[in-house]
């Protein structure tokens, strides 16, 4: 399911590039667009595309179907949309990039590639001692499980977009990321 | 291995927590600390906990008779030395650990395992108070609070520390229905150092203390994450001080690396005396 389109409304579920995504809002300037943008910052597509309407982070989405969710305009007939399909989406009022869920878990799992380059523990044990020590409901590599491609992109972004060095992407988070 | 004579030495809520769980074990275990009246609070405490469990009858009379009998108070020179392990967990100051294992090294069995339950030193550098034969039978055991419920156990091995008695008390902590990740002497271990991004980074998404966003933040953490809870309330819990301490010496530890850097509002929160729960300022207001 990449895109849902109907009364004139398009729903972007896809993980593209930057440039794939504002490729699909050029190509559709007439309809009212929301858009999946769990790597990318929202700010920057609603000034550049004033039909998009509000956009959605669903990188980390499991069997649950809880995303979060931001409008620039309420757009009651598109949430109805994201429930019909069966998810639950939560309203954000706070637009940042990478969204408040995908933005945190990415430098947590940042950190669990650090970790397991300087070889602290193994993959295992980290993510046992996340969900053990402090209940965190995933470890970060479950998180992060045929994800890291996304993971590297929003600290990519992050990084783009404050120059700090925080976001800077472990070596063994990139090698995961394109294999 | 089989462990069943077990010191724990500090009696604050670290230590009466690990003793306690070691208890329930059926291990028998001396607790031990300076204070006496820190002792025989923490002993009423423990069996007060155990008393509530055979209300609840998660444990029956008999069971909580007999831990009764295995858990004893002491100071440390009433202790037998023919025990098979010791944890630390006193005050986190290096100097007065050191002191303490100088004490140990001499007053134990050459079998005793010595421990720690350190969240921030290096447990090579504390071995370094102990004798070359006890480095090998010197680990990180680090628990999490409360010690009878989350399952985690760090262990962790310093540089002269035997590998196979890491492998053992892997196994045997698993064993007890623990759940033990096996770690490297660095900064943090596991837990303190990957959990720090969980406040880092909502700090940064809210900039600043808009009660508005602070409550967003942890919202969407908690509904959408899945989280237990969100950060904001987790640091207000903890103390808003103690968890920047704990980031600054994590910052310290890695040569002030930028991704563990503290945020400017933790420090003046700390300045202003807005530690959470425990003032009743923090995040959220508690009146």
């Amino acid at each position: 399911m990449t895109n849902v389109s109907f009364d004139n409304i398009l729903i972007n579920f896809g993980f593209g590039t930057k440039e794939e995504k504002k490729e699909i809002l050029r190509e559709n300037p007439n309809k009212t667009v929301l858009m999946e943008l769990s790597c990318y910052d929202p700010a920057e597509f609603y000034t550049e595309f004033p039909q998009l309407h509000g956009s959605f982070a669903a990188l980390f989405c499991d069997e649950e179907k809880k995303i979060e969710i931001h409008f620039k305009q309420m757009n009651q007939a598109a949430l109805n949309k994201f429930i019909e399909l069966g998810f639950k989406p939560f309203e954000t009022t706070i637009i940042s990039c990478g969204f408040i869920f995908p933005r945190t878990i990415v430098q947590i799992i940042n950190e669990a590639y650090f970790a397991l380059e300087e070889e602290v523990a193994s993959k295992e044990d980290i993510n046992r001692a996340m969900k053990f020590g402090v209940n965190y409901p995933k470890g970060p590599f479950e998180w992060s499980q045929g994800k890291e491609k996304f993971v590297l992109t929003l600290l990519n972004e992050l990084y783009q977009k404050t120059q700090d060095k925080r976001y800077l992407a472990a070596s063994l988070l990139k090698t995961a990321a394109v294999s | 291995m089989n462990l069943q004579r077990i010191v724990v030495i500090g009696a604050g809520t670290m230590g009466s927590g690990i003793a306690q769980w070691f208890t329930q074990q059926m291990c028998f275990v001396e607790l031990v600390d300076n204070s006496p009246e820190q002792l025989q609070n923490a002993l009423n405490s423990i069996h007060a906990s155990w008393d509530k469990l055979v209300e609840k009858e998660k444990l029956s009379s008999c069971q909580v008779n007999q831990m009764k009998k295995l858990l004893e108070v002491k100071s440390l020179e009433q202790v037998s030395s023919n025990t098979d392990l010791v944890i630390e967990a006193i005050i986190e100051n290096l100097e007065i650990k050191k002191e303490l294992f100088h004490k140990l090294d001499k007053h134990f069995a050459p079998h005793t395992i010595l421990s720690s339950n350190t969240s921030s030193f290096p447990i090579t550098l504390m071995s370094e108070a102990v004798s070359n034969e006890r480095k090998a039978r010197f680990v990180g055991l680090h628990f999490f609070n409360p010690a009878t419920l989350m399952k985690l156990v760090e262990v962790i091995k310093g540089e002269k520390t035997d590998e196979k008695l890491c492998n053992d008390l892997y196994a045997w902590f698993e064993s007890k229905d623990k759940k033990p990740a096996l770690c490297k002497d660095s900064a943090g271990f596991i837990v303190n150092r990957v959990a720090r991004n969980f406040y880092g980074e909502p700090l940064r998404i809210v900039e600043n203390e808009d009660e508005n966003k602070v409550k967003e933040v942890d919202q969407i953490l908690k509904v959408v994450g899945g989280f237990k809870m969100g950060p904001f309330e987790l640091m207000d819990l903890i103390g808003i001080d103690v968890n920047y301490s704990v980031t600054c010496s994590v910052w310290e530890a890695y040569k002030r690396e930028p991704r563990f850097a503290p945020h400017k509002l933790q420090k003046q929160m700390v300045d202003e005396k807005r530690f959470g729960r425990k003032s009743k300022r923090g995040f959220y207001k508690y009146d």
